[in-house]
């Protein structure tokens, strides 16, 4: 009876303390093998020490719990229901594959608690399988979904074509890894740059060095076959240097490569392989000079971490954790009903060079950013080369030959 | 006489189908032989162990993954190159599957045979997640301008750096050959891999040998996780595919038949490559490798019952 008492004392004035303390939990959900799960959980991070550091939220410490989805499904789903039963956070955060997201659906709709989404572009998937509101209205999707991207980049590459007159481009190919991410690319590829017959289309996939793949050699072919003025690859961190080894040794050098992997690999500046290689992207340290958001982030990352953001994945989940926070502090709360509607009035002036507000997009009604930029990397840094109003650098073109 | 003019046929399609492709498409034969030459200096190890210890080692592709970031970690620590780190791996990873092989698979090889699949598998598990609390699972790779050394002939340009694998292969195959067959340890590991019972009753220590051999595999392995290193990102999943590519490698070929491993990785490289070469296959080349795997096991279970 005697040890019973006592157990149940220890108890109480554990659940006490805790009760005191008082903090809001964070569950992040990222891929933490993909460059943009660590630097993008990393970023989260920071934002969090920053809040706790000026006093937290509602007089409560944020806490971060962040679980690694490794890029699958079933671990994603799996997470979800371990961070909302045994961790029982407040709200959601993170995601970047949409192969993963999809697995995290039906979980974030059983608990219905808000998500605040940096990934997950594609939208004949994860789009799709939120659907409309008000089903969906939990969802905050600050990542542009892949026809924003795709009508981005259109957008993008007609303007850069009509200031460059030199720069032409009739024949796009396409490498884009077998998984959703990329099948979602080709698929948004085709309709956006093929549909009014302006450009030739060809593609074919690979299987990323991050799911065991790692031989280019054949999509290499297929591609220096079509002689593409542009060539676009749509893979992973893991497959940005084998690739353009791969290349180099095939002497495959088109007019404009580009990459569009979610995060580049640390340091990928810095080797020349990198030399002139085109990239989508939201963010580029390069922004620092005319946006103090940026400039702010990118000490206070530095100063953390001791290495450079190397993917927009960092700015964009920094930024998640200011606008759930400020959402919070509006509602008073972390319900789902009165945070919805806190988080409907957000106007935040992130890193990434524009105030984020949400609007209806095709299906969901919480859309954050639509439009991304035309990047270039040029002695070791990322420059953007379109939109203009934000350009740091004149575009290199063509793609020297390899030597 | 039967036999005879069967390989003769073999080797005549062998001939033929090989002039057809440098012909037609001679990237297929340079990419497949590259693929191949991977494949096998993975799958040798493992054959080997499988032909001698008579056990499935599932960690075989988990031991090359260690040897990787083992290799990685010094060429960061010192500023090395991987291909200097090839021989101090192939020693560490020696030691360490030794070890391994002390404190674990020994105990299992007189239980039945799931059991030592159930062990290495968890092996497996062990060292991937072990790696992972290491080293997180961020993919690392070293640039290296070698790897992007290429040839021209007439029109095409390929990249030339892979072909270090089939030399591997090559050396691996015909090395182990000359040891099993020539020198006195390696006459008393076919040994004991024909007869163990027969070994021990001639004076041969079973289980140093075992032990041995199983030590000289993960050498091989490792030397080859050193070497993958320049080609690829690595990561705590990147062994597994091999782990599975190698034992159908081996059922293949036969157990204990190290130069059918070979030949069984160029059929298997070609013929992905091969696939991958036309529009409408390109993503049936994963595909390649089950088919090949059952076709022959098929044919195989089709011939024992006839004779």
């Amino acid at each position: 009876m005697k040890r019973m008492m006592l157990a149940l004392a220890v108890f109480a004035l554990i659940a006490g303390s805790a009760y005191a303390q008082g903090t809001i939990k964070i569950g992040g959900i990222w891929t933490l093998a993909d460059i943009t799960g660590k630097q993008g959980s990393a970023a989260a991070q920071l934002a969090v020490d920053e809040i706790n550091a000026a006093g937290g939220v509602l007089g409560k410490k944020l806490d971060l719990i962040v679980v690694d989805d490794e890029g699958k499904a079933d671990k994603a789903a799996a997470a979800v229901e371990k961070l909302a039963t045994v961790d029982k956070v407040d709200v959601f955060m993170g995601g970047m594959g949409s192969g993963a997201e999809l697995g995290k659906i039906p979980a974030f709709k059983k608990y219905g608690k808000v998500v605040m989404s940096t990934g997950a572009a594609g939208s004949v998937t994860v789009e799709k399988a939120l659907g409309p509101s008000p089903e969906s209205d939990f969802y905050f999707h600050i990542h542009p979904w892949d026809y924003n991207q795709g009508a981005s980049y259109a957008e993008g590459w007609d303007a850069i074509q009509k200031q460059y007159p030199n720069i032409k481009i009739r024949k796009i190919f396409l490498a884009y890894e077998e998984g959703a991410f990329g099948k979602s690319s080709w698929d948004s590829t085709k309709v956006l740059f093929g549909s009014d017959m302006r450009y030739t289309i060809d593609g074919a996939s690979f299987k990323s060095a991050l799911f065991g793949g790692g031989d280019y050699t054949s999509v290499l072919e297929a591609a220096k076959a079509f002689k593409p003025d542009l060539f676009l690859w749509a893979g992973y961190d893991a497959d940005a240097l084998p690739l353009l080894e791969q290349s180099k040794a095939m002497k495959f050098s088109p007019g404009i490569y580009l990459g569009a992997p979610p995060g580049w690999p640390i340091g990928f500046g810095s080797s020349k392989l990198s030399r002139n290689v085109m990239l989508y992207g939201m963010w580029s340290p390069a922004m620092n000079d005319n946006n103090p958001a940026s400039a702010k982030f990118y000490k206070n990352y530095v100063a953390k971490y001791k290495e450079e953001p190397a993917t927009y994945f960092a700015p964009l989940s920094y930024s998640a954790v200011y606008i759930l926070a400020d959402g919070i502090k509006a509602a008073g709360t972390t319900e789902t009903a009165p945070l919805i509607k806190a988080l409907e009035a957000t106007k935040y002036a992130s890193p990434l060079g524009e105030t984020i507000t949400f609007k209806p997009s095709n299906i969901i009604k919480h859309q954050g950013i639509t439009r991304q930029k035309i990047l270039q990397w040029q002695g070791g840094f990322q420059e953007v080369i379109w939109p203009f109003e934000a350009a740091t650098a004149e575009p290199v073109y063509p793609f020297p030959a390899w030597k | 006489m039967v036999v005879k003019r069967r390989t003769a046929i073999i080797a005549a399609m062998s001939i033929a189908a090989t002039i057809a492709l440098i012909l037609w498409k001679p990237t297929v034969l340079i990419y497949g032989l590259q693929a191949a030459g991977l494949y096998a200096a993975v799958a040798i190890p493992m054959g080997l162990v499988l032909g001698i210890v008579h056990i499935v080692n599932l960690s075989h592709g988990e031991f090359m993954m260690v040897a990787a970031y083992a290799a990685y970690s010094a060429c960061k620590a010192l500023g090395m190159d991987p291909l200097l780190a090839i021989i101090p791996t192939a020693i560490v990873t020696a030691i360490f599957g030794w070890v391994i092989f002390q404190l674990t698979i020994r105990r299992a090889l007189k239980g039945p045979e799931l059991n030592q699949l159930i062990l290495t598998f968890g092996l497996a598990i062990a060292f991937t997640q072990t790696i992972n609390l290491i080293f997180t699972s961020q993919t690392y790779k070293i640039p290296l301008d070698y790897v992007s050394a290429s040839m021209d002939i007439g029109d095409i340009t390929f990249g030339t750096w892979s072909f270090v694998f089939v030399a591997v292969a090559i050396v691996y195959t015909y090395g182990l050959q000359f040891f099993l067959t020539k020198t006195t340890t390696g006459k008393a590991a076919l040994a004991v891999g024909q007869n163990p019972r027969g070994a021990a009753i001639v004076g041969i220590d079973v289980y140093r040998t075992y032990g041995l051999v199983f030590a000289l595999a993960m050498a091989l392995v490792g030397a080859m996780g050193a070497l993958f290193l320049t080609k690829s990102a690595i990561f705590p999943g990147v062994g597994t595919p091999f782990t599975m590519k190698s034992f159908c490698l081996i059922a293949m070929a036969g157990v204990g038949n190290i130069p059918g491993i070979l030949g069984a990785s160029v059929l298997l490289g070609v013929a992905e490559n091969f696939l991958r070469a036309f529009r409408p296959t390109r993503d049936w080349a994963e595909i390649v490798f089950f088919v090949l795997i059952i076709v022959v096991i098929v044919g195989r279970s089709l011939k024992g019952r006839k004779s």
